[in-house]
């Protein structure tokens, strides 16, 4: 397995406050499922944005697929993008248009100005859009508003806008934080599948510390902008949970045996 | 103020075996100035009466009068000094002139907008604009025609540009605060996914904005029907306005004005039951 993603040094900090990540370090593999833990404020939002550059880092390095994120130009930013898919806990759609419209705006960044501005897709765009969306259970829905879905729904429209970037890596910030269980395991559902079938790296931010153990490959535990653990899920124990969430995580560390048993 | 409210529960009210009725309303502070106001309003209104100078006027009689010309106007208009469709081509040129400015105003404040919008730009550059507008737009209309006319002349171009003028400074307003209304959330998802400024100023922030938008660009409209009828006779920008200025400066002849005025307020029915309809099948569609 290669290296897909690598994380050195790299520290953030938002005018004088304190630091929001100090001295990040971590790598990710070609196709593997990492989870982000941690506690509020703790730093996630901010680094996994840090990964896209939709906030510049104040210091270190990222590599993704070989290139230094760090100091491309607009343009190959731009590239970089296009192949690291987003999915965001309030879903982010366009409201007023379509599922399909919505799916379609996925490749825009692959598209020229003009094409993008007016929506002009072709047959082959059209059609792969219809695939990813009837993959994700939701063919009888190509036509519907945006704001006509049902919150899970409105999250698998996310999920087919981001995988028609035909993404190495899917960035998802909070993707369940507004779902009920059955919708949040669908959808938990759809990124392992992503994941091991597709091939996709997937690196999700979670506050669910049972659904990450159950659905991650890798953990990895930030406290207060540090990463206080990098490892196997199957290798956390109740000490590493208190560790990220501090000591008010009894609670939590009933949770964690009763998983580890099960 | 909540902190003065009587406080009398349900109970109160109903144990109470007294006839009182229950009221609706308790008397706070803000009430009670209210009906002072109120009182003192009627009561100035009342003395004004009496002590306006009326000269040598009867006022029964000039009332009287008031009414019969009011008669002549609209209960008996005809055409004297132009015909129906001379009258129907100027209720045209008015709309031309409404037409034009609007469209002129939108689409020069589609872009003024969307450098006006605080979460599409920079909060500096935003607040550059808005002032700017604010300023074209608390200064009236009629002004800006004036103004205009001392370099184009008095005439139709200063009524179109002075028109423009101040229809770019509404709607930008309008606009920008309905491009804000957008989440910032589903900018970002497009950023990130590599769309560039254009691509998402037209694939997310025209759509969610549109009836909106189409929705102020109406009203703007029917302003600038209101405007271009004055501007006729203001401004000499010719349309019905120039007409209803012969017919009560030149002519004075009362009952064309009614004619005018009828005609007039067709268009303004006509306008409204249209922008209602359309604005329906927007909402059902949109
Ligand atoms: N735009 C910003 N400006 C200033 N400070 C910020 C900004 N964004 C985040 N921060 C700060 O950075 C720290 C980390 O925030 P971040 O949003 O990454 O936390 P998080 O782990 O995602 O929390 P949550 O689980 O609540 O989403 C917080 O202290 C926050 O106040
Ligand atoms: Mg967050």
């Amino acid at each position: 397995m290669t290296a897909l993603l690598e994380v050195n040094h790299v520290s953030k900090q938002f005018g004088n406050d304190s630091k929001a990540l100090s001295d990040v370090n971590f790598t990710v593999n070609e196709g593997e499922f990492v989870s982000i833990i941690g506690p509020s404020g703790a730093g996630k939002s901010t680094l996994l944005r840090c990964i896209n550059r939709m906030i510049d880092a104040t210091g270190g390095e990222i590599t993704f697929d070989n290139m230094n994120v760090m100091n491309l130009k607009k343009k190959e930013l731009k590239m970089v993008r296009t192949r690291i898919g987003m999915i965001f806990q309030h879903y982010n759609l366009v409201n007023r248009l379509s599922v399909i419209e919505n799916t379609l705006h996925g490749i825009l960044g692959k598209k020229s100005t003009i094409a993008g501005v007016l929506g002009l897709y072709n047959q082959a765009e059209r059609e792969q859009a219809v695939r990813i969306l009837s993959m994700l259970g939701l063919g009888e829905h190509i036509y519907k508003r945006a704001d006509q879905l049902s919150g899970g729904q409105k999250q698998r429209v996310g999920i087919a806008r981001a995988l028609i970037q035909n993404p190495r890596m899917l960035l998802c910030d909070e993707p369940i934080a507004s779902l009920d269980p059955n919708s949040a395991k669908t959808i938990m559902d759809h990124l392992r599948t992503i994941s091991s079938q597709m091939g996709i790296t997937v690196i999700v931010n979670l506050h669910q510390v049972d659904v990450a153990l159950k659905y991650s490959d890798k953990i990895i535990g930030i406290n207060q902008g540090q990463v206080v653990f990098n490892g196997s899920s199957k290798d956390i124990t109740k000490e590493d949970i208190q560790r990220i969430y501090g000591s008010e995580a009894e609670d939590l560390i009933f949770d964690i045996g009763g998983i580890h048993a099960s | 103020m909540e902190a003065n409210e009587q406080v009398v529960t349900g109970e109160q009210l109903l144990n109470s075996k007294s006839t009182k009725r229950i009221k609706i309303k308790t008397l706070t502070k803000s009430t009670i100035v209210i009906r002072i106001t109120m009182f003192f309003l009627v009561l100035l209104t009342i003395i004004a009466f009496f002590n306006f100078d009326y000269k040598e006027l009867d006022i029964g009689e000039a009332m009287l009068a008031t009414f019969a010309n009011m008669k002549a106007m609209f209960l008996e208009p005809h055409f004297k000094h132009f015909t129906f469709t001379h009258a129907l081509h100027q209720v045209f040129v008015t709309l031309g002139l409404a037409f034009l400015t609007t469209l002129f105003g939108a689409i020069i404040a589609v872009f003024l907008g969307l450098l006006a919008a605080e979460n599409l730009t920079s909060k500096r550059v935003s607040a550059v604009i808005k002032g700017a507008v604010a300023f074209i737009r608390a200064v009236p209309t009629v002004l800006w025609v004036l103004i205009f006319a001392v370099a184009a002349g008095l005439g139709s171009v200063a009524a179109v540009i002075g028109m423009t003028f101040h229809s770019v400074s509404y709607l930008v307003k309008a606009y920008s605060e309905s491009f804000e209304e957008l989440d910032k959330g589903v900018i970002e998802a497009l950023q990130a996914s590599g769309a560039n400024f254009w691509q998402i100023i037209f694939q997310a922030v025209i759509p969610s904005s549109l009836t909106y938008m189409i929705s102020w660009t109406f009203l703007r409209f029917e302003i600038n029907f209101a405007v271009a009828i004055a501007m006729g006779a203001a401004a000499g920008a010719g349309g019905i306005g120039f007409d209803m200025f012969m017919a009560s400066n030149f002519y004075l002849d009362i009952r064309e004005i009614g004619t005018i005025t009828f005609f007039i307020l067709a268009v303004a029915i006509l306008l409204e039951v249209f922008a209602t309809k359309f604005k329906k099948k927007l909402k059902v569609n949109g």
